[in-house]
């Protein structure tokens, strides 16, 4: 019995000390084998299938954030990597999308500080507050028309995406991660960093901001009129 | 709907004498205005929910303005984002596996 037990002991001596980890072992050792499967440290496919399973939820989620292909690239990329130098941190306490979800939205306020070093702009309730009859009734051209069908509006779509990109940046995650993500609020609070009613409150704002710069515009209906917003 | 903060800007004009004729005070549809995304998210309590469509019955002013904010979210939800091609998948995977073999 103790012979044997020496005799794996000097087997083991005797092994080649263990290859140092790259990137994509490294990878290999912790991710799930399904998405949103905690990682794991049995899995020889890691890296791939973590890449593979949420590299177009993340480039989605980029391209909403930062508006244009290349700048979502860009932090899609940044994601990945700082993912890797994090997962030492990584308890699987969460979903492995919501951990890959924090580390975007982390990196993307990073990457706006370094480019534009702009502070936050705060939108207040009070800005939102229609002090007219015909401010309460400006409205949006889609009466009749299912989503997919208001969407063929080029005029329309462009309108949405300029009003979600000039939202400040808290705002726009959490319309983001809300209404176009679809994760609930208290996801999106464990993603940005704070409470349900933070992200609520956000959330009513910057809905109030995208419908006040939709219905301003005067979006042209598919039937060729333009539409005005407001009936006074 | 009692929920008025005190802040609240004194509104500039009442309804009560407005051309559309509803009788309750321009404060109301604020205070309403401040609960729409709790009421298209279905987070209101039951009495609360009644409370906001007896009053947007009552008021065309804010019918309107809660269909124009149902309208922006319901396009938020169905707006598509742009897909990456396979080629740039690959490009990335490999820019990231250099990147961090080069850390």
């Amino acid at each position: 019995m103790l012979a044997d037990f020496f005799s794996i002991l000097l087997g083991l001596l005797d092994r080649p000390p263990a290859k140092p980890l790259n990137f994509a072992s490294a990878m290999r050792a912790i991710a799930p084998k399904t998405p949103g499967q905690h990682p794991t440290r049995q899995d020889p496919d890691g890296f791939d299938r973590l890449y593979r399973d949420h590299v177009d939820l993340m480039y989605r989620y980029a391209y909403r954030l930062c508006g244009e292909a290349e700048a979502a690239k860009d932090l899609v990329q940044e994601t990945f990597l700082n993912a890797y130098q994090g997962l030492k941190d990584f308890r699987g306490d969460a979903r492995v999308s919501t951990w890959l979800y924090t580390i975007a939205s982390r990196a993307c306020i990073r990457m706006r500080r370094k480019r534009k070093g702009q502070p936050e702009h705060e939108l207040s309730m009070e800005e939102f507050v229609p002090t007219s009859e015909g401010e309460f009734r400006l409205q949006i051209p889609i009466d009749g028309l299912s989503p997919e069908e208001a969407l063929q509006n080029k005029e329309l779509r462009k309108a949405l995406d300029q009003a979600i990109e000039q939202l400040p940046p808290k705002y726009r995650m959490a319309l983001v991660l809300r209404d176009m993500e679809g994760l609930s609020a208290k996801e999106v609070g464990a993603i940005m960093g704070v409470n349900e009613r933070a992200v609520k409150s956000r959330l009513h704002r910057a809905r109030l901001f995208v419908r006040r710069e939709l219905s301003a515009r005067g979006i042209t209906h598919h039937d060729g009129h333009k539409h005005k917003g407001s009936h006074s | 709907m009692t929920k008025t903060k005190k802040t609240t800007p004194a509104p500039r004009k009442q309804s009560q004498t407005s051309t559309h004729g509803h009788s309750h005070r321009q404060g109301d549809c604020v205070a309403l205005l401040r609960q729409l995304s709790a009421y298209i998210d279905d987070e209101l309590p039951s009495d609360v929910c009644t409370e906001i469509r007896r009053h947007m019955g009552a008021c065309p002013n804010c019918e309107v303005f809660i269909a124009s904010l149902q309208h922006t979210v319901t396009l938020c939800r169905h707006r598509p984002a742009p897909q990456l091609t396979s080629v740039d998948r690959k490009n990335m995977r490999r820019a990231i596996l250099d990147a961090a073999n080069a850390q």
